[in-house]
């Protein structure tokens, strides 16, 4: 009877799960609020955290104990950026597949790579996510982090050309703002 | 009326198949089987076993125990065609996204054999009763169908999730299909295997599960049949300001490097 208990629950869960699903499917947010979810991430002070050169100078400087407290502390920021960068990247899928749809063939194209990029990066995250988990228990090892910058960098310029196809005329007017 | 071999019975057991053997008729018709073969082959193996196992089980001359192998054959197959239909499908909503194909087929292996593992276990702790080895047998082996079934259609529905992979409607159609009748035949065949229900209540189950297989078929048929809505032109939003800046920045610096 136990596991009929059990059973029954999980399938209930199961039904609530897909309802779920079914229900975001057809009420998918409306794409001019997508791009206000967009979260801006600092890539100065992301670089700093994952530089393994900023590692060994205050593996040198502290003591290990010490060490070992910063270096948590530095990871709960890591983890924080990567989850921030991860969702920027789901909100760049749904941008880059609504684009999908265009007639023009270079904004397709654009389009078709910054999906790509995103989702490689979203990947990206659930990994680096995990071993940051995995490294706050034992904090002297390092999570290669820096997979993640270089692939916000390389979103970054997907979606930038994304833009530009879109709209010629911002990227001109932010340019000429610098 | 909630009798077995009454009216509404009847209707349940037969009508839901003929209406999946019309479908798939639409589907070959419509050019959709090069799309969805596998499907294809399970609406026509499924209608076609369940609609045997009604003969089975209302001709005189089949013997309760023929009855039973009948029915085990029904669902060996149409087992065997769910999977392979689940791969077809999740093969689909991968194809645009050659940079996580292969970690999702890794991911979704991973949790089927995982799933199996559990589903023996569940498969050993079932109780058998009173009843014969043919019969609970093929009870364990619902049940066992089931819980590999729900936790994949959960699975590829959480990884897609996730990476926020889009779904077109004859995929998600069809997974929706599965997904419901996997909930709804689990928690069935959980109590039939493992809580021994009256008669009545076994009837009772029997309903339930018959009215969900028919909706599940109105699912296919509405999502494989009914065009989408045509929307205008999808044109998308420019990228908030504060994050070109900011990526502009970042190229700026990167081409200075």
């Amino acid at each position: 009877m136990t596991l009929a208990i059990i059973l029954i629950v999980a399938a209930a869960i199961g039904l609530i799960f897909i309802i779920r699903i079914t229900v975001s499917q057809k009420l998918q947010i409306a794409p001019s609020d997508l791009a206000t979810q967009i979260q801006p991430i600092d890539i100065e002070a992301f670089r700093n955290l994952v530089d393994p050169a900023e590692d060994e100078y205050l593996r040198r400087r502290l003591l290990p104990a010490q060490f070992r407290t910063v270096q948590r502390e530095r990871l709960r920021a890591m983890a924080a950026y990567i989850h921030t960068a991860g969702q920027n990247a789901a909100v760049l899928v749904r941008l880059g597949q609504n684009a999908l749809g265009t007639t023009d063939g270079n904004t397709a194209q654009a389009a078709h790579q910054l999906v790509e990029n995103a989702v490689l990066l979203r990947r990206n995250c659930a990994f680096a996510l995990l071993r940051i988990y995995i490294a706050l228990a034992w904090p002297n090892g390092r999570p290669a982090a820096a997979l993640i910058v270089h692939g916000y960098e390389r979103l970054n310029g997907s979606a930038m050309l994304l833009g530009r196809l879109q709209n010629p005329a911002a990227p001109l007017r932010i340019s000429a703002g610098l | 009326m909630l009798q077995a071999h009454s009216l509404l019975w009847n209707y349940l057991w037969v009508a839901p198949n003929i209406l999946l053997l019309v479908l798939a008729l639409l589907i070959w018709k419509r050019g959709l089987a090069r799309q969805l073969p596998a499907f294809l082959a399970f609406a026509i193996a499924s209608a076609v076993g369940d609609l045997a196992v009604f003969i089975a089980d209302i001709a005189p001359s089949v013997s309760a125990v023929n009855f039973w192998r009948v029915d085990w054959a029904a669902l060996l197959i149409e087992s065997l065609l769910k999977f392979v239909v689940i791969g077809e499908v999740f093969s689909r909503v991968l194809k645009p996204y050659p940079s996580v194909g292969r970690f999702g087929r890794v991911l979704i292996s991973g949790s089927g054999t995982v799933l199996v593992f559990v589903a023996a276990l569940a498969a050993a702790y079932a109780r058998t009763g009173n009843t014969a080895r043919l019969i609970s047998g093929f009870h364990i082996l619902e049940q066992t169908v089931f819980i590999v079934e729900l936790g994949l259609v959960i699975s590829v529905f959480m990884f897609a999730s996730y990476f926020r992979l889009s779904w077109d409607r004859l995929a998600f159609g069809v997974f929706l299909g599965f997904g419901f009748s996997a909930c709804g035949y689990l928690a069935a065949w959980a109590i039939v295997s493992n809580a021994d229900p009256s008669i009545q209540g076994r009837t009772l189950l029997d309903f339930l599960e018959m009215g969900i297989y028919h909706f599940c078929v109105l699912i296919w048929c509405y999502y494989l049949l009914v065009p989408q809505k045509s929307s205008a032109p999808k044109r998308a939003p420019a990228l908030p300001e504060h994050n070109l800046e900011l990526w502009n920045r970042e190229l700026e610096r990167l081409l200075q490097q």
